[in-house]
């Protein structure tokens, strides 16, 4: 417990005291802020076009701020994870192999269980600051919708649902680029590796197209975005939660053998 | 303090290191002296348990390297060929850390970079980040890494490669002073540089173990009547010394 407290704190300070993650946080935050702005023009002008059409009214009745403005916001975070959250993990191990650090863990009387843990706690805790940002959008539509008709213009619940599926969509791309950066000889290979991967994860539910539906089933249980929109959408499905878990499951197993396994190289 | 016994590394086609059998003592200082290549960095490593052998075992400080590896590493103060420091993190930071990894607690590591740091002279450094020190003070805060915890068992890979010539006395004189508190067991190329520190040599050639004994006896044997030599060197680096350094 010591040594994983001791490698949390250390990656931690590592990763504030080096620019990726700062870069990480504002990209996530600028482009969040693009989405969040376009979306809430798509919105207005949406109201504005429904108020002057005939009909209009039953439109406006279908739509609200929560899903056209925050679903849509969170959804490109989604990709916003998995373009950036490569380049937080590339390092984690293939860093510390290529300066001869990882000789300085592996010769101390600490388990590799333990480094690989402090070290994806200490990412999951940079995730969590970038959500933070992202979080403020639907604060912010909260506040300014608050007086106007309807009272509370954000359904809190969807939105806590859709930061749940974005942690869990976060962790499981962290783990993921974890065994990579175990696996690969230098960070730039773990995280172009780990883009690959979490990009082709993300777009599988496209690859599709002309295919039988066996396969278009199966892709789509493979998609990270397939199993990221009912979280957006307020509905926490078992199964979607057992799938970002199981890849969590998947990439720490992985770069704790690979940890150990580099004993054996 | 180091039993070995028929110790063996193979890498795929090739054999590192082949059945070496030998033992050290408490407080002794032994040099493992052999040309690049012979084995000298993967006996080493074996021995710290980052590799584990093909066969054969080891036990350090009563504990079996590869069956109890957490007793035996607790015991173990290691400095790599190069010294694993991270660029980002202050010495102080460097050596707590390091501290934590043996068990200490936050508060007993802060307490430990301050003690291992003035046995090493890297008191003056301990605020700047490791990626601006000279190679020396890399060095020293490497040895300084090897000492937290006050290990039992010092295990130091070329301790003063890449130093100039007063450094490496400075460290030289810091491994004698640590012989008898610890057993130390250092690696190097060069044949003056472990008569200087050690007690006894382990002479490595291809993997396999040629000599082990007090550097008289294994002069006396192969080179009689040489032993000028070695205080020649001793000589000219003092000479040096004061050159560099009035006084």
């Amino acid at each position: 417990m010591r040594a994983f407290l001791a490698i949390l704190r250390k990656e931690l300070a590592i990763h504030f005291t080096t620019p990726v993650a700062w870069v990480v946080l504002v990209v996530v935050a600028f482009f969040s802020a693009q989405v969040f702005a376009g979306a809430l023009d798509g919105f207005r002008l949406l109201v504005t076009r429904a108020g002057e059409a005939p009909g209009g009214a039953a439109i406006l009745d279908r739509v609200n701020l929560t899903d056209a403005v925050v679903a849509r916001l969170f959804g490109s975070v989604g990709l916003f994870l998995v373009v950036t959250t490569p380049f937080l993990s590339m390092r984690l191990v293939a860093e510390e192999r290529r300066a001869g650090t990882l000789e300085l863990l592996l010769t101390s009387p600490v388990r590799p269980a333990s480094v690989v843990a402090g070290k994806y706690v200490a990412s999951l805790l940079v995730l969590v600051a970038a959500l933070v940002p992202v979080s403020l959008f639907p604060a912010l539509l909260s506040l300014a919708g608050r007086g106007a008709q309807g009272g509370g213009a954000v359904e809190w619940p969807t939105v806590l649902s859709g930061l749940l599926g974005l942690l869990l969509l976060g962790a499981a791309c962290l783990a993921v680029g974890l065994a990579f950066s175990a696996l690969a000889p230098a960070p730039v290979v773990a995280a172009l590796l780990s883009l690959l991967v979490l990009l082709g994860l993300w777009l599988a539910n496209l690859f599709t197209v002309g295919a039988g539906s066996a396969a278009r089933n199966l892709a789509a249980g493979l998609s990270a975005s397939e199993h990221l929109s009912p979280f957006l959408q307020g509905r926490i499905a078992l199964a979607d939660v057992l799938y970002f878990l199981s890849l969590c499951t998947l990439g720490l197993f992985v770069a704790e053998r690979a940890v150990e396994g580099r004993r054996w190289g | 303090m180091i039993e070995v016994s028929g110790l063996t590394r193979r890498f795929r086609d090739r054999v590192a290191v082949q059945d070496l059998t030998f033992s050290i003592d408490r407080g002794e200082v032994v040099g493992l002296l052999g040309p690049n290549g012979a084995g000298k960095t993967t006996t080493l490593r074996l021995l710290t348990g980052y590799l584990p052998a093909s066969s054969g075992s080891a036990r350090v400080a009563g504990f079996d390297v590869f069956e109890q590896p957490m007793e035996a590493r607790r015991r173990v103060g290691y400095l790599p060929e190069l010294p694993p420091l991270y660029d980002a993190l202050p010495v102080r930071a460097q050596l707590a850390f390091a501290s934590e990894l043996k068990g200490l607690s936050r508060r007993e590591a802060a307490a430990e970079a301050e003690r291992v740091a003035s046995l090493t002279g890297v008191s003056e450094v301990l605020d700047r980040p490791t990626a601006n020190l000279s190679k020396g003070f890399r060095q020293r805060v490497g040895i300084a890494q090897a000492l937290v915890g006050d290990p039992e068992v010092l295990i130091l890979d070329e301790p003063t490669v890449g130093l100039d010539p007063f450094q490496i006395r400075e460290v030289r004189d810091l491994v004698r002073s640590l012989g008898g508190r610890h057993t130390v067991l250092l690696s190097s190329h060069l044949l003056p540089e472990v008569a200087m520190t050690c007690t006894r040599v382990l002479v490595l050639h291809a993997g396999r173990l040629v000599g082990f004994d007090t550097l008289d006896a294994l002069v006396a044997r192969h080179l009689p009547g040489r032993t000028v030599t070695l205080e020649d060197i001793a000589f000219l680096e003092e000479i040096f010394g004061k050159l560099v350094s009035p006084a």
